[in-house]
């Protein structure tokens, strides 16, 4: 029982409500359900308006409006931050910040034991990230090599407790972590025997980066969010991203022990092999291990993994995550602008093929005109449309060029000999009068035409699919997995097989029918909104049932009290006069508890909240949310 | 939907087409010692024997080729002792995942059977090389999946034979299909500290799981490491990048570090030649403008600090140069009987000289530490570990600080000659090697030992000439005898010498310690 003043990080708290108290709108309540308190973690996203998934993470909290959220959120910039935030609907219960930009620095200086603590789990740490098993942070899973992995991941995730640990009792871990001494165990690690290949060619200047990239990754170790009026009060923690977000969520279930549930569109560990080509093979090798470590340590630690498609879901896999605990939740698009498309098919022009999406050469344009040269020979009163601006400079070439070829290959052709002739190929913008939305981009055409190169999930193809819309598309990244069996899949760069495929649809319209209504009810069924909320909404009762966090609540003299927390503290509605419901919803009380044991912070309701422990004046709504 | 795995898009694939001419050629000029063209007989033995290692199917047409990829292919297999556990491994796996998503699976497979017919049939007619695997490999139920695919793969090929004139080039590239994936993505492959990251990188240029069969593998992840395992890896390290340059000094940063002394030239000249009232108007004006040029300078170039800085203390220090040892002589004889009027030989002489040289110094000093930054990372990139970077940057350290001495020394002497003053040289150079230190440790990151010592050099000043005041009171003339004994001894510099010297000396030997480590020279960079 830890009941040293609190020495830690302090990190900046904003208001938290973006309307005034008296403006809030009570939370309806759904009968049978269950109020789920969740800790939302995000890391340069959700509440920030230029976050990377704020979309998806703002129709979640305003999706489940019975539940209660609480953001816990890193920015990655100061420009981020400076943006602000988006406005919060009043189930955000509060928010905390911090960000992960600034070098910051509490003044807490380690006394000798604490650097002796210090040294010796960053060392562990650095240990465990430089004997990565060649062949990924999975490592082929055999006997001895098994449990050699399991052993260092037994390491990589002690010292990471440690250090946690070391900054919730003395803080003073960022200036720790920039330290000589992180610096001189990095390099230690790097020369020991049985070092990666990479990592034995660490320089100096390689370790100093690693030593500050890590200070980074690690810097949600030293913040204080893990008290037991914060992440401590939570039900569940949702990481709406793997790598450093999860990291607080990691925390609150070795202090706390609140259940963890990890989402990923994309595994961190790819995108930092991706966005890192040209760092030294020291600095790609050992940070590389260090989200292999952090990946698999989370995925050990979760409840429930949600990978956002297969392709995340393989990686998932490969970074150790159990199968049994992957359920894969598409991400939710909103349907109701296609809905008009979707629901009049008949309106398509029966001979117009429709190209929708982002003009640069991974779209493979130049194919798809290729194929469509095929596509006259067969269908002379064939048309595209080519709608999509041009994405950057490299973009607008790519569609100057594409103009050019098209003027090439497909001569401005009349109906008589005197009306003005039109180019069966036409370059579009949506947003212009004849053209207002993607929707009606969709709607023009008979049959979508999808003619990738590389893709990840195929955002325009399932649009297309809610449109009702029969679809041909090149078979890469998520397209099968998006479609199913619901439209025609060729190779990429292949331009007869596109061909002969857009042929076949086009002359055979109850085909392409029967396709697009398959396709708009695989969509409504797999890619809504509705379905990506139910699904987490489901999830967050199923971990709520399994693994509910056991609160123990204490009386004066320090004994636990028995049924203090009953059943009934999750069951929604009032159940007692209106003061001791507020302090049921507002969680914990703001002032120094009588007793601040480690559980006792769970107010049950009303009837249960007049016990020894809840010595505290009623809490009002507005200050358990302020603070 | 926009902002959803906007990082997990793949990337812009950059090598050219799957077939381009160079990959075509490098395996044209890889396989003259084929004896015979294959027919398509051949190849549609390889078809029918399905669920046969590839090497044996292509028996017929055993080349050089083969020979060495079936070596390849052993190495491969020596370096990934756990190829065959992992391939039943793999269709354990992917068993148990098709049961995990059984819904959606079931969906698709509906749809598969409503819509099956059409979905194969453009490319089954049009006899494109992938035809058999649409067919082959998405049909499978698990099992033996690897030779489903690979049949289907060759007949693909069987096909692409009898129209293609290159058919020489297909059946090769069937007998050993990574060589030319290899030959492509060499650059990524050598590149790669693990195979992941080889996995990751195909994945960005397209190739998917389905792909990956094409090559006789079970997913990209499996390929990615036959691909590590192959590429050769000699010890030599690549060639570094060439760090970044360090930045040169610009001619604003030069002028800025000139302008302190600049301006403190000026004041002292016009403090020469005004008097009365305009001298005192003189020296406000040219106080407050040499301190705002500090000020400005102290904020950019190789001196400016992050962290907050003393500059109370600094200030005291300086004063004491310019008005204490004046004072102090006073005080021991009894005085001081009025004001200082800014002139050497008044009633409480002000000594400029000094004051002016550390002005004058600021520039050498800018220099020094410019020098001492630059040497400090150029010796990081070369040096082999971080007991060799200290040892390296010691030298430079003691070597840039005597440059800053000395400069000082000289424009001591110059000043003294020009004012006509006596060049009062141990004192000035002791502050001056604290100010530098002090500066020096603050800039990396050591605020704390700079400012404890500035701080109490300021204030064994001030408490020396507290007590000289202080002891004559009634009853407290024991407190004046420390200080005028060493004034005996050493004359009124022996205070501030004394005083700047121990603190100088402390910071010498911390900065000795601090200053080469590796950690105080690291970048700070911030996220904008």
């Amino acid at each position: 029982m830890d009941n040293r003043p609190s020495r830690h990080l302090l990190v900046r708290i904003r208001s938290s409500r973006c309307e005034p108290p008296g403006q809030r709108r009570l939370p309806k309540r759904e009968i049978g359900g269950a109020r789920v308190r969740i800790g939302l973690l995000t890391e340069g996203g959700y509440p920030y308006v230029s976050g990377e998934a704020g979309l998806w993470c703002d129709r979640l909290v305003r999706g489940l409006e019975q539940h209660e959220f609480d953001v816990y959120a890193l920015s990655r910039t100061e420009r981020e931050e400076a943006e602000g935030w988006v406005p919060l609907p009043p189930q955000v219960g509060r928010v905390r910040t911090a960000p992960l930009w600034e070098t910051t620095d509490d003044g807490a200086v380690h006394g000798r034991r604490a650097r002796r603590r210090f040294a010796e789990c960053y060392g562990e740490l650095a240990t465990a990230l430089c004997t990565a098993a060649p062949g990924g942070p999975a490592g082929s899973p055999e006997g001895l090599a098994e449990g050699q992995s399991a052993l260092e991941a037994d390491r990589f995730a002690n010292a990471l407790y440690g250090l946690a640990e070391l900054a919730r009792d003395e803080g003073g871990l960022p200036a720790a972590l920039r330290s000589e001494t992180a610096v001189r165990a990095l390099e230690r690690a790097c020369r020991a025997p049985g070092a990666h290949r990479s990592a034995r060619e660490a320089r100096v200047p390689d370790l100093l980066t690693v030593a500050a990239r890590l200070e980074r990754a690690l810097r949600p170790l030293s913040l204080d969010w893990y008290e037991d009026d914060d992440l401590g009060s939570v039900d569940l923690c949702h990481a709406a991203s793997g790598g450093t977000a999860a990291l607080p969520g990691l925390l609150a279930r070795h202090f706390c022990d609140v259940p963890l549930l990890v989402t990923e569109y994309g595994v961190r560990l790819r995108a930092h092999y991706l966005t890192e080509p040209d760092s030294s093979p020291a600095i790609r090798s050992l940070l590389a291990s260090f989200h292999g470590r952090l990946a698999a340590e989370t995925y050990r630690r979760a409840a429930v993994i949600t990978p956002g498609n297969t392709h995340a879901r393989r990686w998932q896999e490969r970074c150790g995550a159990d199968r049994a605990k992957l359920r894969t939740v598409h991400p939710g698009m909103d349907a109701a602008p296609f809905a008009e498309a979707g629901e009049s098919p008949e309106c398509a022009d029966p001979r117009t093929l429709v190209w929708v999406g982002r003009v640069e050469p991974a779209k493979d344009l130049v194919s798809l005109l290729h194929a469509f040269a095929e596509i006259r020979r067969a269908e002379p009163a064939a048309r595209l449309r080519i709608v999509g601006s041009p994405f950057g400079t490299e973009g607008a070439a790519y569609l100057a060029h594409c103009k050019g070829l098209a003027a090439q290959l497909f001569p401005d052709e009349a109906d008589g000999p005197h009306a003005v002739g039109r180019n069966p190929v036409s370059f579009e913008e949506t947003g212009g009068p004849e053209l207002p939305t993607r929707a009606d981009a969709y709607a023009s055409g008979a049959l979508v035409v999808l003619s990738s190169v590389v893709e990840g999930f195929p955002s325009g193809l399932v649009e297309a699919m809610f449109c009702g819309r029969a679809t041909v598309s090149t078979d890469v990244g998520a397209v099968v997995e998006a479609i199913g069996g619901t439209g025609l899949v060729v190779p990429p760069r292949n331009p007869r097989a596109l061909a002969e495929a857009c042929v076949a649809l086009l002359r055979d319209p109850e085909r392409r029918e029967r396709l697009g209504a398959a396709a708009r009810a695989r969509a409504l069924e797999l890619f809504t909104v509705e379905q990506n909320i139910t699904a987490f909404h489901s999830i967050y009762l199923e971990i709520l049932s399994r693994t509910p966090v056991r609160r123990v609540v204490l009386d004066d003299t320090g004994a636990p009290l028995p049924f203090a927390v009953p059943a009934e503290a999750h069951v929604p509605g009032r159940w007692s006069d209106p003061t001791a419901r507020i302090a049921a919803r507002g969680g914990p009380s703001p002032g120094p508890s009588p007793s601040p044991g480690p559980g006792a912070v769970r107010s049950g309701p009303g009837w249960a909240t007049d016990g020894p422990v809840r010595a505290a004046a009623p809490v009002s709504a507005t200050e358990g949310a302020a603070r | 939907m926009s902002g959803i795995g906007e990082l997990d898009r793949p990337e812009t694939p950059r090598s050219p087409g799957a077939w381009d001419e160079r990959s075509r050629t490098c395996l044209t000029d890889g396989g003259h010692g084929t004896d015979a063209a294959p027919t398509a007989g051949d190849a549609g033995a390889a078809a029918s024997s399905l669920g046969t290692e590839m090497d044996e199917g292509g028996e017929g047409v055993r080349s050089a080729e083969d020979r060495q990829y079936a070596k390849d292919r052993q190495y491969a297999k020596d370096r990934l002792h756990a190829e065959d556990r992992r391939h039943t491994d793999h269709s354990d796996r992917i068993g148990g995942s098709r049961a995990a998503d059984g819904r959606d699976d079931r969906a698709d497979r509906g749809d598969d059977e409503r819509d099956g017919a059409g979905r194969v049939d453009g490319p089954r007619e049009s006899g494109i090389r992938t035809g058999g695997i649409r067919e082959g490999g998405l049909r499978e139920g698990g099992g033996r999946e690897d030779g489903g695919r690979e049949g289907g793969a060759a007949g693909g090929e069987a096909r692409d034979v009898r129209q293609s004139p290159s058919a020489s080039t297909a059946r090769r590239a069937a007998a050993d299909p990574v060589k030319g994936l290899l030959h492509r993505h060499r650059d990524l492959c050598e590149r790669a500290v693990d195979p992941l990251e080889i996995a990751a990188g195909l994945e960005a240029h397209g190739v998917t799981d389905r792909t990956a069969a094409r090559f006789r593998h079970r997913d990209v992840f499996s390929l990615a490491e036959e691909m590590y395992a192959r590429v050769p890896r000699d010890g030599d390290t690549p060639a570094r990048p060439d760090e970044t340059p360090t930045p040169r000094p610009r001619t604003a940063g030069v002028l800025l570090a000139l302008l302190p002394g600049v301006l403190c030239a000026a004041t002292v000249a016009v403090l020469h030649l005004t008097e009365g009232r305009p001298r005192l108007i003189a020296a406000a004006v040219g106080l407050l403008a040499v301190t705002l040029a500090l000020g400005a300078a102290l904020r950019r170039g190789p001196l400016s600090a992050s962290t907050r800085t003393t500059s109370t203390w600094t200030c005291w220090l300086v004063g004491y140069a310019l008005l204490g040892d004046g004072l102090l002589r006073n005080a021991v004889t009894g005085g001081p009987d009025g004001l200082p009027d800014g002139t050497a030989d008044g009633p409480w002489p002000v000594t400029v000289a000094p004051v002016l040289a550390l002005a004058l110094s600021y520039a050498p000093a800018v220099g020094c530490a410019h020098l001492f930054a630059a040497g400090a990372r150029r010796k990081l990139s070369s040096s082999r570990g971080l007991a060799d970077f200290s040892a390296s940057v010691r030298p430079l350290l003691l070597g840039t600080f005597a440059l800053y001495l000395g400069a000082l020394a000289a424009l001591l002497a110059l000043t003294g000659a020009v004012l006509g003053e006596p060049a009062a040289h141990p004192q000035t150079l002791t502050l001056g090697a604290l100010l530098l230190l002090a500066r020096l440790l603050t800039v990396h990151g050591h605020a704390h030992a700079s400012t404890l010592v500035l701080t109490t050099t300021a204030a064994v000043e001030a408490a020396a000439l507290a007590t000289l005041f202080a002891g004559r009171l009634p009853g407290c003339g024991f407190l004046t005898a420390p200080v005028e004994a060493l004034v005996a001894v050493c004359g009124p510099a022996g205070v501030p010498t004394a005083a700047c010297g121990i603190g100088a000396l402390t910071l010498l030997i911390h900065a000795s310690r601090r200053l080469t480590r590796a950690s105080a020279h690291a970048s700070t960079e911030r996220t904008r």
